[in-house]
């Protein structure tokens, strides 16, 4: 396997624009990207796009508008990890010496689409979903376990958002650049006790981007290649159901797997941006990492350590809650701010020094599975 | 009388003693499964054997809901339930009262109307408080 790099990132910016197409958010993205790569788009091999809600070879639409045409396409659908499945596509590409050069595009317009403002609605043979297990519901129960197994009270949960809310003032891409408080989130609106709105990631309309290629091609652009040295995507089990629900054996798997390719540990993560649709979520999250012992998550929150500037900054972007999460594009555009973190290029919200980071990301219901993927990815310079 | 059809085919039963849950169970790694699977997703056995549960459970965990979901009006309860024969089950709660549900409550299943759908009543489970 060759070793491979991301050498150009981009994204647009994240909120709501009921008059952008797919097309012209994927468009900024792929812009920006070969913008900062400094690379001319003739340059491109291949190319991978993830979407849920589009129509059929979006990609293909994407990347002509930036004169990309006749190479290897693809569009793949993995729920809310379907951007990191696509960037995991173009880096197996380029791994396995098929191609030298490819790209990763994330995109979603969530106002455009046929569940803008609403749950995502459970298909029809989604049973628990037609029971009513939404999203939120899953999650709130979830933290109703938290709160009663590990002692985690709605004000911790509450902080989380307080925190990635201050990280999006940070970011001027953010979709929400406001500081908030934990008063005011736990006054907001309930929407599955105890999560309450501001506990919840928005809709958005975005899309990011990141150029990989081999080792030896990314010496030709850039003296600070960031390498990919950990990749992993794994579906979920029945058995986590059955088990410790606060405690993610797809997620600990996945770890576990990346952490092995990586040649790292948990002790040595600098920079972590993570799916936290929910802020209870990030808790859990914490633990399947190994940033912290199963259970012992509320203590990270307590002691302010993934705050920017903490010890271990979680979603310095903003994250999920306060960048946004445009489903198929959040993939690609956590990968994207770890790049950001280990070239010292995050402005304010900068790690000091940051050597690795890790990018995790899940995605999808399935009835009688944990969830449909999850994907972590580990990058060093 | 309005046409009746289950939720899903074969996850309920009436009993003389009242409405039991069935599951089925793996007979070569035990693992049990409801709704029961053709194959086992633990170990891919499939020597499977149907399983009748227990009518009563304790509650796993749970939320209130305040914003709709597919099938219900807010407010409306759903949680886990664990079964004394080793299998946690997704569940609609029925309650009188919101503010009196806690984890480790024993709940009885039930089976009532869940939603009109056209000119039929979905039958399906939840489980109450005992």
């Amino acid at each position: 396997m060759r070793e491979v790099a991301v050498i150009g990132v981009g994204q647009s910016t994240f909120g709501k624009f009921p008059d952008k197409t797919v097309v012209d958010l994927g468009r900024e993205a792929v812009t920006a990207a070969l913008r900062d790569a400094e690379m001319s788009p003739k340059n491109i091999q291949v190319a991978y796009t993830s979407r849920l809600y589009d129509v059929m070879v979006t990609g293909q639409s994407i990347f002509k508008e930036v004169g990309i045409t006749s190479i290897e396409m693809v569009n793949v659908e993995n729920a809310c990890s379907g951007g990191a499945t696509a960037f995991r596509g173009v880096l197996k590409e380029i791994a396995d010496d098929r191609y030298d050069i490819g790209i990763a595009v994330g995109v979603e317009s969530m106002t455009t689409s046929p569940i803008a403002g609403k749950l995502i609605p459970p298909s029809k043979d989604d049973l628990e979903g037609q029971l009513g297990l939404t999203m939120p519901g899953l999650f709130a129960i979830l933290a109703n376990r938290q709160m009663a197994q590990h002692g985690t009270t709605p004000e911790d949960f509450a902080m989380i958002s307080v925190k990635n809310h201050h990280h999006g003032c940070l970011n001027p891409f953010a979709q929400y650049r406001k500081e908030i408080t934990v008063e005011e989130v736990l006054a907001s609106r309930m929407i599955c006790d105890p999560i309450t709105l501001l506990q919840c990631c928005p809709n958005t309309d975005g899309a990011a981007a990141a150029i990989l290629c081999s080792m030896d091609v990314a010496r030709q652009y850039t003296t600070k290649p960031v390498k990919v040295i950990g990749s992993a995507l794994l579906s979920g089990d029945y058995k986590y159901l059955q088990e410790d629900m606060t405690l993610s054996r797809m997620g600990v798997k996945t770890a576990e797997a990346a952490y092995e390719m990586a040649g790292v540990g948990p002790e040595d993560i600098d920079v972590v941006e993570l799916h936290d649709a929910f802020a209870n979520e990030e808790i859990l999250r914490y633990e399947e990492l190994g940033l912290c012992k199963p259970g012992e998550g509320t203590r990270l929150v307590r002691e302010k350590a993934t705050w920017v500037g903490g010890k271990i900054p979680v979603s310095p972007s903003g994250g999920l809650l306060a960048l946004g999460h445009p489903l198929s594009a959040s993939g690609v555009r956590n990968i994207a701010e770890i790049v950001l973190h280990l070239r010292g290029q995050a402005g304010e919200r900068q790690t000091p020094d940051a050597k690795v980071g890790l990018a995790h990301m899940l995605g999808g219901a399935v009835a009688g599975l944990e969830a449909g993927a999850c994907a972590i990815h580990i990058l060093a310079r | 009388m309005a046409d009746k059809i289950p939720v899903r085919e074969g996850t309920f039963i009436e009993s003389p003693e009242g409405p039991i849950l069935v599951a089925n169970k793996c007979n070569s790694c035990g693992q049990i499964f409801f709704p029961k699977v053709s194959r086992c997703l633990t170990c891919t056995s499939d020597e499977m054997e149907e399983l009748k549960l227990s009518r009563r459970g304790k509650l796993y965990a749970h939320t209130i809901g305040h914003m709709p979901s597919m099938h219900f009006k807010p407010p409306y309860a759903i949680g886990y339930v664990d079964m004394p024969e080793g299998v946690r089950i997704f569940a609609p709660l029925k309650l009188t009262d919101y503010t009196q549900v806690r984890i480790g409550m024993d709940m009885e299943v039930v089976i009532e109307k869940l939603w009109q759908e056209d000119d039929k009543e979905v039958i399906g489970y939840k489980f109450m408080p005992v």
